[in-house]
């Protein structure tokens, strides 16, 4: 599916000059395809767009009693807030680090099993192995928090009694500031990798096998044959994953950070969603976490836009 | 074909105004409403006797149910008394966990109900909402259809004052106990094992210090390991304070006043987060802390696994406010007073007013019965439905021994006291005096009530009312506050944080405008006061 999307921006110029003045005159000609495009428009309009009329509370002291249009015009007041907080640093730098060190350590991660997964021989190991990474995909995430706690549970979990076993003393993983960041996305790791691998998967299978004999005929190794053929062949839709990625760069796993927060682990675990859950929702500061949002999602738009260009210019591949 | 599309387009601009004029029409009239008597209504409200209407009315009410909580639908209180009322009431229950969420989505959607019911809503909730019109006062709905209520106000004046506006409005009632021993957390201490070891009654916090050690190392449960659990407390839910500081302060000459971390000396009031004698109290408890006589998952457990610690009987001390958690073994436990401090302190700090249960029941302004829900409501504000509320049908749940209800033991012995009846898991809008208090007060309890008793301070003020633009200012200063004292006091307990930083602790208090709320507390007392 990604494919044919960095595909689609190639066959398009050629569609344009076509396009000329009779647009309304070939919807009445097609008009059975255009209506099948109303349901998803009427999805984005409704879903996507009608919202961001109430975006407008975050310029506002939103009293619900009011109505959005009827409460008070206070300008950047909440912005300013935010950026005075006493919290703002470390919720920028928490979010902002979270994210940094996910896209480095693992977003690699599901192409290196992509690629280990096509090189296997054995058909059925490979079955077995993408059945074995896929499966935590489908646990809540309710559960995977409470696995990792039963697992690192300072008295009886496994974890700390290989280190006692060791001669160690029991760490409280889930309640150390230290630890956070490491825990939190190896288990993201854990739980995705077989996942997010499924699109590498197909692309490569989308690579031609005579690339692969021909450099066999040449005497190239296993390894130069990924490097040099499997590779290239899934770059395109590895820079579309990760302009994909860079898109929700902000919008950490909200609700598994909430889950796994506690009070000793906060300094390195608060990040801007969960602020806004804890401050916006369940002590209806409406307005307040409104201009939060819509400050994360401007970073977000910002830094899709940056990499969308950077992408199109070095490799080519781009979102638009 | 064009036609067509006109017509759709024209069909989808005229729906879609409707919809907008829909929306702006029931704001404006939600402001409106609660002002206007409902003289409109069908039910017509008789003014004493039941039933409170001879048509049958139906009442919609958003509630929250504890985990112990059977279906509201299901209690002999709301089935007997939509009976003898004429008021059908429909519950929208909510659990405990993430209750506080749809409480708020429900306000800020303008989805509301007719009532809330349990409801916890805050301070700074009902004034918000009041002044947003989506409450509406009640004082003259409590004025003219609340008797028992309004005779309640009048013997303990300080609930009128508790609950009222600086602009003169009461916008939600509050659940009320005149029951002293309701109002306060005992503090529990293993009798059997203190006993088994020939140790006396802590006294003083060194006292406690020795006991704690002696349970954990001298195996007074006699099975040879050391799995005892010296002392626990209730984990903390973020902003409502750490339970344990709560529990602790008072041997530290730090009270609780205005429902906040407040001292109150010559008419000053001093909020001591900052305080040399915090420090000390937080360095105590890191000292229990890091000896491992303090429960390490106290700031991590769930309730059920505190209560489940209650129950174990394996546990030295710990803090409840009545014995019904530990019942099977209460033999083994005491209630004991407040240990003396360093300094002398002797203060049981903790403890609520008589309008303990701020918020629990409120009328919004789309209840078109105001009269009738005040009158539903105000029934369980007198003893006899206090009672149907506490212990259900009389015969098969309880029996009265001298005026008093008792569950019968057969009620009790199936294990359901708590599934019958919307007190359980607290916060239910009712009177608790003396009359209803059989099972929640035994002589246990009573005993440990006595213990406290001495130590409580002289007045007890509430969380003072401020009028909206106060009120939101108060939340501003809190939110960070309030946060920042919760994190960094339990890093201090745990020890992931050093007393070397405590200087750094108070300026970033200073910073966070700790001087600001102090001056805002000061003027609410200075006009309480006057």
């Amino acid at each position: 599916m990604e494919s044919v999307q960095a595909k689609a921006p190639a066959a398009a110029p050629v569609g344009r000059k076509r396009q000329g003045g009779g647009l309304l005159r070939r919807i009445g000609k097609r008009y059975d395809l255009y209506l099948m495009l109303l349901l998803p428009l009427a999805w984005y309009l409704i879903f996507h767009y009608g919202p961001l009329y109430g975006l407008q509370i975050a310029f506002k002291n939103f009293n619900p009693g009011k109505g959005i249009m009827g409460s008070e015009w206070v300008g950047l007041e909440h912005f300013q807030r935010f950026f005075e907080s006493f919290y703002f640093k470390r919720l920028l730098w928490n979010t902002l680090s979270i994210n940094l060190l996910s896209l480095l350590i693992a977003f690699p991660v599901p192409i290196l099993l992509a690629l280990i997964v096509n090189e296997l021989r054995s058909k059925s190991f490979s079955k077995w192995l993408q059945n074995i990474t896929f499966i935590p995909h489908f646990m809540s995430v309710v559960v995977i928090v409470g696995i990792l706690s039963v697992f690192l549970s300072p008295s009886t979990g496994p974890v700390n009694k290989l280190i006692e076993w060791l001669g160690g003393e029991p760490i409280r993983f889930m309640e150390s500031a230290g630890w956070f960041k490491t825990i939190f996305i190896s288990s993201n790791i854990w739980q995705n990798m077989g996942w997010q691998s499924i699109i590498y998967i197909a692309a490569l299978s989308g690579v031609n096998p005579q690339l692969y004999e021909a450099a066999k005929m040449d005497g190239a190794s296993r390894l130069r044959r990924i490097w040099h053929v499997s590779l290239p062949g899934i770059v395109p839709v590895i820079v579309i994953l990760l302009i994909l990625d860079i898109g929700h760069f902000m919008d950490v796993g909200f609700e598994k950070i909430l889950l796994m927060q506690n009070n000793l682990n906060l300094e390195t675990s608060d990040v801007i969603s969960t602020f806004v859950y804890t401050t916006g929702i369940l002590k209806g500061e409406y307005s307040y976490t409104a201009a939060i949002g819509l400050f994360n999602s401007l970073i977000n738009l910002t830094l899709l836009l940056l990499v969308n260009r950077f992408a199109r210019k070095t490799a080519e591949t781009s979102l638009w | 074909m064009r036609k067509n599309w006109k017509m759709c387009a024209i069909g989808t601009v005229v729906a879609s105004s409707l919809a907008l004029a829909g929306c702006s029409s029931n704001s404006g009239a939600s402001g409106g409403m609660g002002t206007e008597p409902s003289a409109s209504s069908g039910g017509a409200v008789k003014a004493s006797g039941f039933p409170i209407v001879d048509q049958p009315i139906k009442l919609k009410m958003f509630t929250r149910t504890a985990p112990v909580n059977g279906p509201f639908k299901d209690m002999p209180v709301f089935q007997d008394y939509e009976k003898l009322s004429n008021v059908q009431v429909e519950f929208t229950e909510a659990p405990t966990d993430g209750f506080q969420e749809k409480k708020n989505l429900l306000f800020a959607s303008n989805e509301l109900p007719d009532a809330l019911y349990r409801s916890g809503l805050s301070q700074l909730e009902t004034t918000r909402y009041g002044a947003a019109g989506q409450l509406i006062p009640h004082e003259d709905l409590i004025d003219q259809y609340a008797p028992n209520l309004k005779q309640l106000m009048e013997q303990y004046p300080e609930i009128r004052s508790g609950i009222t506006t600086p602009e003169g409005h009461i916008y939600a009632i509050p659940g009320i106990v005149t029951l002293a021993a309701a109002r306060t957390d005992k503090k529990w201490i293993n009798q059997a094992w203190l006993d088994k070891l020939n140790l006396k009654v802590p006294e003083t916090t060194d006292d406690l210090y020795n006991v704690l050690v002696a349970f954990r190392d001298q195996d007074p449960n006699g099975n040879g390991k050391k799995d005892e659990l010296p002392m626990t407390a209730r984990a903390p839910v973020a902003g409502q304070g750490l339970p344990i500081l709560a529990m602790m302060s008072g041997s530290f000459g730090l009270d609780m006043q205005f429902g906040y971390n407040i001292n109150l000396e010559n008419d000053k009031v001093n909020i001591w987060m900052g305080s040399d004698r915090n420090k000390e109290m937080l360095m105590y408890l890191n000292k229990l802390y890091t000896e491992k006589l303090l429960d390490p998952e106290m700031f991590s457990q769930k309730e059920a696994d505190y209560l489940a610690k209650q129950g174990s009987g394996n546990t030295g001390f710990f803090f409840d406010q009545t014995n019904n958690n530990f019942l099977p073994i209460q033999d083994q436990y005491v209630g004991i007073a407040p240990p003396k401090g360093p300094h002398g302190d002797r203060l049981q700090s903790h403890g609520a007013p008589v309008a303990r249960d701020f918020g629990a029941f409120a009328i919004t302004s789309v209840n078109k019965y105001p009269d009738v829900t005040m009158r539903w409501i105000d029934y369980f504000y007198s003893d006899e439905g206090a009672t149907l509320l506490r212990f259900g049908r009389e015969g098969e749940n309880y029996e009265v021994k001298d005026g008093i209800p008792y569950y019968t033991q057969a009620f009790l012995d199936t294990g359901n006291q708590s599934k019958i009846t919307p007190y359980a898991g607290g916060g239910a809008p009712h009177l608790i005096s003396e009359k209803v208090a059989s099972f929640i007060n035994p002589p246990q309890v009573q005993e440990a009530q006595k213990q406290l008793d001495p130590y409580m301070p002289k007045v007890r003020y509430a969380a003072p009312m401020f009028d909206e633009a106060t009120a939101q200012k108060v939340n501003v200063l809190r939110n960070d506050l309030d946060k920042y004292y919760e994190e960094q006091s339990t890093k201090f307990i745990a020890g992931a944080l050093g007393f070397d930083k405590w200087d750094e602790f108070q300026a970033t208090l200073k910073k966070l405008k700790i001087d600001e709320l102090q001056q805002i507390y000061q003027d609410a007392y200075d006009k309480q006061a006057k």
